[in-house]
């Protein structure tokens, strides 16, 4: 197991966005998370990788209590995270946003990094290479050298996602990865997950396409803050409480 | 980040030679004004001139992280009034209180930017403009020491001598080497991660970057080397007083940053060297160099936006699109 989660729970002062979630992530498994506009999916996100701290609750990774850690600290231990709306460095090379990414494997000290000594020319030099295999990877090679905020949605997205493989992750959480793409784009992304979790890689992803849940091991659906069903993606499909909670209360009674 | 210039162009190395011989030129040039310009004012002048251009270079080298160091004046006048205290009170050596002024500054400087860096650049903005006024006020108060209003005399000078050439050597080494520490930060990874929390706090984060560090990072290198002008400043000028160092200065250097190429390293050197060196040469129109300042600055607002490093570039530019057009007919 890799990551467990009990009881989270956040409130913004009087609203509860999360409330007591349990989930256990195996390890080398897609595990898909959905749920309404509004279901605490991004929040859920943000307390995993400390960007908000949790009310209540404990986040375990590898066996390590990570809960109120910064996010710098959290993305060392190797959580690689993308975010929904996909803030990137606008003023960064495609490449140059990669190799910036580039923080923790490997590390030069600040010494090396001043005097521009051989141990630090051969981080870079390593650095490079991976982040040019990395664009590859995600099939962004050949905008390497234009900046990141000319590039269309669906590539910014692509870009988020080889940021985040940049620290080497055990754990990639994908903040809606695929929304907005046009379909093209989407069979790219689904074809780099897959690559990516072939490669060892834990993967959580949050999403409303019904298309990408089906990479996923198994699926876990939360509503008002709280995980209401947890099963593999055909049993979500057909589970009445996940129709309920997606298209109303109404849909059973007009039957 | 050695990986990052290899991978920006291919045509980096001849433009590297041509580089090295401008600056050698320059170099060469900056060592023989004492024997162009034989006046003890226009020797002052450069020699201020250097003390603001490592004042404008530590600014922009904090605003290359995002915050705006709102008392930066207040910081120089930190150096000075520090350095001037120990060598006349204390009785240090001018040369060790000098070094002291800047470790101070930096100091302080962590002091008041570390409680604030995990919220928005925006707060040391804030933080700073107060701390700014506060120490002027805490300067002019601590009369005993400082010299309130009136201000502080007779400051042990570093050289012995009445003649101005000694101190504009020296001066002119301390500021190419606080001008090369300031770029190997700024071309290796550090000013890189800097630059990367600029642009979005939330994703640097989430790669690794803990940005309570590197703004912390950047306010203390710069504090370091304003304190050190500062004090470079103080043990020259003989005489300090608060007004020398209040929020108008700030906001020069400020102008001379953004006027000079707030994107480029040389932006500020140049920025200060056109701004400060070009309206107090030609004094001699007095009331009329306010108005040269203007005339320049609606110039770059209007026409160079990257500040006026851009315009060898522009030049560059509209030279090779008259040839093609020509070699085109």
């Amino acid at each position: 197991m890799i990551l467990e989660i009990n009881g989270l729970t956040k409130n913004f002062g009087g609203l509860t966005a999360v409330s007591g979630i349990d989930i256990k992530v195996n390890d080398g498994e897609v595990l898909g998370l959905i749920g309404p506009n509004g279901a605490g999916k991004s929040t859920f996100f943000n307390l995993i990788t400390g960007v908000i701290p949790p009310t209540k609750g404990k986040i375990i990774f590898k066996g390590k209590d990570i809960t109120g850690k910064r996010p710098h600290e959290i993305a060392e231990l190797g959580i690689g995270r993308t975010f929904q709306l996909n803030p990137l460095f606008p003023n960064f090379t495609v490449l140059q946003n990669v190799i910036s990414s580039f923080q923790i494997r490997p590390r030069s000290n600040w010494l090396d990094t001043f005097f521009n000594t051989p141990v630090y020319r051969k981080n870079e030099a390593y650095i490079l290479e991976q982040s040019l295999e990395i664009l590859n990877l995600v099939g962004l090679y050949k905008v390497k050298d234009e900046l990141a905020k000319n590039q269309p949605h669906g590539y910014q997205k692509m870009l988020g996602v080889a940021r985040a493989l940049a620290i080497k992750p055990s754990l990639l959480l994908l903040d809606e990865p695929i929304a907005g793409m046009n379909p093209d784009e989407i069979d790219n992304t689904i074809e780099a997950i897959k690559r990516t979790s072939q490669r060892g890689v834990t993967i959580i992803l949050v999403e409303h396409n019904m298309k990408i849940l089906e990479i996923c091991n198994r699926v876990v659906v939360i509503n008002f803050g709280q995980k209401i069903v947890e099963g593999s993606p055909q049993e979500i499909k057909e589970n009445p409480e996940v129709i309920r909670a997606y298209l109303g209360s109404g849909h059973d009674t007009k039957h | 980040m050695g990986s990052m210039i290899a991978a920006r162009d291919s045509s980096s190395r001849r433009k590297n030679y041509t580089q090295i011989i401008l600056y050698g030129i320059l170099i060469c040039f900056l060592l023989f004004i004492p024997l162009f310009f034989q006046s003890p004012y226009v020797l002052h002048l450069f020699i201020l001139t250097l003390v603001y251009i490592i004042a404008a270079a530590s600014m922009r080298f904090i605003m290359t992280s995002g915050q705006i160091p709102l008392a930066h004046a207040a910081f120089l006048g930190l150096g000075a009034y520090v350095s001037a205290v120990l060598s006349k009170h204390v009785g240090l050596s001018p040369w060790l209180s000098l070094f002291i002024a800047a470790f101070v500054a930096m100091g302080v400087g962590i002091f008041i930017s570390f409680p604030f860096a995990r919220l928005k650049a925006f707060y040391y903005a804030m933080v700073s403009l107060f701390f700014g006024v506060g120490l002027l006020q805490a300067i002019e108060s601590l009369g005993k020491l400082t010299g309130g209003l009136a201000g502080i005399t007779a400051i042990p000078t570093l050289f012995n001598t009445a003649s101005k050439v000694p101190y504009y050597y020296c001066f002119l080494a301390l500021t190419l080497v606080s001008l090369v520490i300031l770029y190997r930060f700024e071309v290796s990874r550090i000013g890189w991660n800097l630059k990367a929390i600029d642009q979005s706090y939330l994703v640097s984060s989430s790669v690794g970057i803990s940005e309570v560090k590197y703004r912390v990072l950047a306010v203390a290198i710069g504090c370091f080397f304003v304190g050190l002008a500062g004090g470079m400043y103080a043990n020259y000028n003989v005489t300090l007083s608060p007004s020398s160092f209040d929020s108008s200065v700030t906001l020069w250097m400020i102008i001379y940053v953004t006027i000079g190429g707030m994107n480029n390293f040389s932006g500020p050197i140049i920025g200060t060297a056109v701004l400060f060196l070009i309206p107090q040469y030609f004094s001699g129109l007095k009331q009329y160099a306010p108005f040269i300042s203007a005339a320049i600055l609606f110039l770059v607002i209007f026409m160079f936006r990257n500040g006026l490093v851009c315009i060898p570039g522009l030049l560059m530019a509209f030279y090779k699109r008259k040839k093609s057009t020509s070699k085109s007919r």
